[in-house]
């Protein structure tokens, strides 16, 4: 697995107060990385040491194979960085925005237009083109400001809380945009504190707490590492069926419990908890079969990622 | 474990170049400061040698300066060696300026290069100014380095932005109409309360109705200008951090000397709108009689260069401070102590302390006048007021002997405009540097 930001015991003090403490970081090539956490956890100084804004007091950090002390030029052609404040000029039209952004990263004047062009569209913005930028929404300045971090064409997006404060059309909207950038072969790498955004794009995540990196991996890891146990839960007509349902799987291989739950709709439902691989868990439904119960569902929960992250975080904020 | 150590930031190279062309611009910079470094020496040289002579230790080396360094020029030796001096202060800030321009990626940082070869071997041949060479060597040497890459040259990104935004609708051009409006109102209440004055008193020359018009208006410029060049540049660096967009520019590829020369251009190029607007107000003297071309290029010169150390000042405090407010705060007050409190509080200091002395020695006597001469150099308002009256007076836009009162021998004294243009040029380029130098600090 190829990394392409990598941090190793990367420290930041203010004075005594530690915001981030040897905190190790690896994000794969390609990847969407979710960098999950409460407030106050250190995402954002994280991300202004990853994109050489402020010095870290310890520990190294290498961005697309660049350190970010040594040379914080090579890793800013690398990185696209939206902050989690927009930063509006006024008196600014919405391709001049881009336009000079773009001159910022020194592409010649010749080639920029077609850029901007290519960049609204992406975004879909062009419609909105010789508007002030002051006078977009919200989901579309987050979105413009998505496509000013596209200018250079980076390998690496830097996005914090990109999502935040957007209503949920416009939080779709830019998780889509995600999803579409990372088939286009960038790297993303976003902070957030809704779950629900992490889950559905990442395809890895890092959670942090109070500084510390509680838990990093590939979301299939992370849930296997973090939630060991399968969940499965069987539908049956009656109160009967179930008690026959616990007694014959709670003695099957690989079963930890089984224990009837609340009944659904008026149909009684039995979970089990359950160690073991997807053979097993068909194994388990033959048997019910094969004992003339009436299943009238089998079905594994996923474990959320909000169950994820209660069991790793402690609830500390520094 | 240990950590790593941090590059050292300075403004002089671009810190770590990430193409050749970077790597280019960042060896013709270090060109740029050599130079400006051996020139200090030769000045640091003259100046010994010259006070050795003065003060007696080796006597009578002034002609053969003169000879040596100034060789093609008449008139008196020792105005001869401050002359000298002041040409390769002038060299010195010429080549800060060019490293940054370079830097900055200004395309005026390589034709600047090849014009300050081109005027110092004119100064060679034609007053045989020797310490030229170095300055021509220079020039020459690092406008070959960026010669091979013109295309390294570019518009500021920030100037076009900023001008982009200050000219748009309306508000530019109302703002240059008030301007105007307001120059003309107290031109023509100017004339009409002068002019029954004048004839009540009888001496209704028209000329003298010209002067006076001239004057005030200049008068009124240099007041504008002074509040208005740091009110533009106070805001420049600490506004970005207000809009929060300083994070933004600080991640892209943008230099910190391109982002200051820029906000210093637009700025700057808009107050040189305001100056050009008002010339034809001033030229309204001219049909009155009494003011000479001479007194408009000077008036020009002086207010140009007020706008232009006053707006440096301006980016100074913006870079250092996290508020515009409080920029704007230290840059008026800095700006207000250097060029009126402390001018006017050394004078009654050297007043009080000289008051009593009847008959002071030719030493002291000359020191005293240079000083005052440095003093009234500080201040645009007395600048532009001594150089008329050395002008109206002694016919001297330069050079002249000051006769001292004390045993009537003589000291070459300059016209109050040139040492005031050196010293504000010399300190407008030092800002410009630490004012990069403060963009580069990465937070801690």
């Amino acid at each position: 697995m190829e990394l392409i930001i990598e941090t190793k015991n990367l420290k930041k003090r203010y004075g005594k107060f530690e915001a981030v403490g040897n905190l190790s970081l690896e994000v794969p090539v390609g990847s969407i990385y979710g960098f999950v956490g409460p407030n106050g956890a250190g995402k954002t100084t994280t991300m202004r040491m990853l994109t050489t804004l402020t010095r870290p007091t310890d520990g190294q950090a290498w961005v697309a194979g660049h350190s970010v002390t040594q040379e914080p030029r090579a890793v800013r052609r690398a990185i696209g960085y939206m902050p989690d404040e927009f930063g509006v000029y006024d008196d600014m039209r919405v391709w001049e925005y881009l336009d000079f952004f773009a001159a910022c990263y020194d592409i010649p004047e010749s080639t920029r237009r077609g850029l901007i062009d290519d960049l609204l569209e992406l975004v879909d913005l062009n419609h909105r083109r010789e508007d002030m930028v002051d006078k977009l929404s919200r989901g579309m300045k987050q979105r413009l400001s998505l496509a000013r971090t596209l200018a250079h064409d980076p390998q690496i997006l830097i996005l914090d809380e990109p999502a935040s404060g957007l209503d949920p059309r416009a939080r779709v909207e830019i998780r889509e945009l995600l999803v579409e950038l990372a088939k286009m072969g960038k790297t993303i790498f976003f902070s957030s504190h809704i779950l629900a955004d992490v889950s559905e794009i990442c395809t890895h995540i890092g959670i942090i707490e109070a500084g510390q990196m509680v838990a990093q991996g590939s979301m299939d890891e992370m849930r296997h590492q973090l939630m060991p146990h399968r969940e499965i839960v069987v539908t049956v007509r009656d109160q009967e069926t179930a008690d026959r349902v616990k007694s014959l799987v709670g003695d099957a291989d690989g079963v930890v419990s089984a224990s009837i739950i609340e009944p659904k709709s008026g149909r009684s439902r039995v979970r089990i908890d359950f160690i073991g691989d997807d053979d097993g868990v068909a194994a388990l439904n033959q048997n019910l079969h094969a004992a003339g119960i009436a299943v009238m569902g089998f079905t594994e929960e996923t474990k959320d990622l909000e169950a994820m992250f209660m069991r790793v975080t402690k609830g500390m904020v520094t | 474990m240990a950590q790593e150590t941090l590059p050292t930031q300075g403004v002089n190279t671009i810190i770590e170049a990430i193409d050749p062309r970077e790597a280019r611009l960042g060896r013709a910079a270090a060109v740029f400061r050599w130079g400006a470094l051996a020139n200090g020496v030769v000045v640091a040289l003259i100046l010994l040698i010259a006070l050795l002579s003065g003060l007696g230790v080796i006597p009578g080396l002034f002609t053969a300066m003169h000879q040596l360094l100034l060789g093609r020029t008449a008139g008196a030796d020792d105005a001869a060696v401050a002359g000298t001096v002041l040409l390769i202060q002038l060299n010195i800030t010429a080549l800060m300026v060019l490293m940054v321009g370079v830097l900055a990626r200004e395309i005026w940082g390589m034709l600047g290069a090849w014009l300050l070869a081109l005027v110092n071997l004119v100064g060679l041949f034609a007053l045989g100014f020797t310490p030229a060479l170095l300055t021509v060597i220079t020039a020459v040497w690092a406008g070959v380095v960026v010669g091979r890459d013109v295309r390294a040259f570019r518009l500021n990104p920030v100037m076009l932005k900023e001008l982009r935004g200050r000219m748009r609708g309306a508000r530019a051009f109302v703002v240059l109409t008030v301007y105007l409006g307001l120059m003309s109102g107290l031109t023509a209440l100017l004339y009409l309360v002068y002019t029954p004055a004048s004839r009540a008193t009888g001496s209704a020359a028209a000329g003298e109705v010209g002067r006076v018009l001239f004057m005030g208006i200049v008068g009124i410029e240099l007041m504008l200008i002074i509040f208005i060049a740091p009110a533009f540049t106070a805001g420049a660096i600490t506004g970005e951090r207000e809009r929060q967009t300083y994070d933004l520019l600080q991640t892209t590829l943008l230099s910190s000397s391109s982002f200051v020369i820029g906000k210093l251009e637009s700025a700057l190029s808009y107050v040189l709108l305001l100056l050009l607007a008002a010339i034809p107000l001033q030229s309204i003297a001219f049909l009155f009689g009494g003011v000479t071309e001479l007194e408009i290029i000077l008036s020009f010169v002086i207010l140009t260069v007020t706008g232009v150390a006053l707006g440096t000042i301006g980016i100074y405090f913006s870079a250092a401070a996290s508020r515009t407010l409080a920029a704007s705060v230290r840059t008026y007050t800095s700006t207000l102590v250097a060029t009126f409190a402390l001018p006017l509080v050394l004078t009654i200091v050297l007043d009080i302390l000289t008051g009593g002395i009847r008959t002071l020695s030719p030493v002291v006597e000359a020191v005293l006048t240079y000083i005052d001469d440095i003093l009234v150099s500080l201040n645009p308002i007395a600048t532009a007021l001594n150089t008329q009256s050395l002008l109206i007076n002694q016919q001297e836009v330069g050079f002249w002997a000051h006769t001292l009162a004390s045993d009537g021998s003589t000291i070459p004294r300059v016209s109050p405009w040139i040492s005031f243009t050196i010293i504000y040029l010399v300190v407008g380029a030092i800002l410009v540097v630490l004012a990069i130098r403060r963009m580069h600090q990465v937070e801690e």
